[in-house]
């Protein structure tokens, strides 16, 4: 997979923060300034509502890429780019055969060891975290820039970092070998989406 | 279909006699492909792989498992909800609720590839499955049942006689049903009985099935 075909700037939803409905004009506000994929990660809501939720998103936001988390049938009906795999979600053999090779797959990871097995199962990324603490995960202390430094020292996989991740701290982790950055709360709580989703992006474009 | 040898969905009416539903939590730790295994033995005709809780990666190991012994006994192998999940596991039916994936977008995705089960909140909703494609219908609960939280009120086999009589594909009676009250559901018109907690955590599960299988047959050679 060719490093240019994956997007830099990651906005995950997250119903706690933005709820389903709101969530598809947020997320096109982001697009619009400068999100290049965004994810509707969802573990508790039914399937029905979900597709619902994914068609909406998708008609909502252009040409940006859409991931679906864990649901390879959702991603499929809703016209998803790709789909995101946790460490124990479906295998990525099994979603290549499944989308006929037209999803991109990106493995969440947490640890150099699921970063080489992604690797080594065929993922196209990785998104690794989290580097900073952050409120979404508030029991675990963050392991900055030199834990994606460890990441990447052992895949060669574009690396998405994630996890308390501000503009201002965008250069430290593409530094440490990070390709792009997903991003929750700094979009989403954001007064204005599109104007925070532009200073990720032109933090990402300084590199 | 999965199996070219078999036509399931000729075979369906007699597939759905007496089919079983997975729940390791009211398993007593005993394992899926454990009481799977005992059910067949005791007559189960189809087993669907229910997965509430758990990871994906594990549902496709035992998936994988339960296929493979449902294969061996001409058993048809359904899976709940997942449609992603059924696929990888070759299923041969996939079963649907009324807050899963949509019918006509399910037919989509799996075409000719595995039969879909629908369970009908309704019975105007249960003609709209059939016209939509549904190859059977899993309607209740007939009883009070303890195993599903979001089952809702019982319905009774009055419903299963109205369901049977508006719709043409067969239908299996799920929800609270026993060897003592399996009679009444396939007199009422359903092709078989679905059951979780029944068998799955019977002391005995391969007697458990015999004789809820016993029950069915019983009443299918003599219609009220």
């Amino acid at each position: 997979m060719n490093r240019s075909a994956i997007p830099r700037l990651h906005l995950i939803s997250d119903r706690q923060l933005c709820d389903l409905r709101a969530f598809s004009t947020v997320a096109a506000r982001a697009v619009a300034g400068g999100a290049d994929a965004v994810h509707l990660r969802e573990k508790a809501i039914a399937a029905g509502e979900l597709l619902a939720a994914a068609r909406g998103l998708r008609s909502a936001m252009g040409d940006a890429a859409m991931f679906i988390n864990d649901r390879v049938d959702v991603a499929l009906l809703s016209e998803a780019n790709g789909v995101q795999l946790g460490e124990s979600g479906l295998s990525v053999a099994d979603v290549r055969t499944l989308g006929d090779g037209r999803l991109l797959i990106g493995r969440s990871v947490h640890d150099v060891e699921g970063a080489r097995g992604a690797a080594e199962d065929g993922a196209d990324f990785v998104i690794a975290g989290h580097v900073f603490e952050t409120a979404s995960k508030a029991e675990q202390a963050g392991r900055g820039p030199r834990f994606i430094a460890s990441i990447a020292a052992a895949c060669s996989l574009p690396i998405i970092a994630i996890g308390g991740i501000t503009p201002e701290r965008v250069e430290e982790v593409i530094a440490a070998g990070a390709h792009g950055v997903a991003v929750i709360s700094g979009i989403l709580n954001a007064d204005d989406p599109a104007c925070a989703a532009a200073r990720y992006a032109e933090a990402l474009a300084k590199k | 279909m999965s199996n070219a040898t078999i036509n399931w969905r000729e075979r369906l009416p007699d597939s759905l006699r007496l089919y079983v539903l997975t729940d390791r939590r009211l398993s007593r730790g005993r394992s899926e492909c454990e009481v799977v295994q005992a059910a067949i033995a005791g007559g189960a005709t189809a087993i669907q792989l229910r997965w509430k809780s758990g990871s994906m990666r594990e549902a496709v190991d035992i998936g994988r498992e339960l296929k493979a012994i449902c294969a061996q006994s001409d058993v048809l192998f359904v899976v709940n909800d997942r449609i992603d999940l059924a696929l990888a596991l070759d299923a041969d039916c996939v079963h649907l609720g009324d807050e899963d994936l949509p019918l006509d977008d399910a037919r989509q995705i799996v075409g000719d590839r595995m039969l879909i089960g629908y369970s009908p909140p309704t019975l105007e909703e249960a003609i709209d499955a059939e016209r939509l494609g549904a190859d059977y219908l899993g309607v209740g609960p007939v009883y009070g049942t303890t195993s599903k939280s979001d089952a809702g009120e019982a319905i009774g086999v009055e419903r299963i006689a109205a369901v049977a009589r508006a719709v043409s594909i067969p239908i299996v009676g799920i929800g609270g049903i026993t060897t003592g009250n399996a009679t009444a559901v396939v007199r009422a018109g359903a092709a078989g009985v679905a059951v979780i907690s029944s068998i799955v955590a019977a002391d005995d599960v391969e007697l458990a099935a015999r004789d809820l299988r016993t029950a069915v047959d019983g009443a299918r050679r003599t219609p009220a």
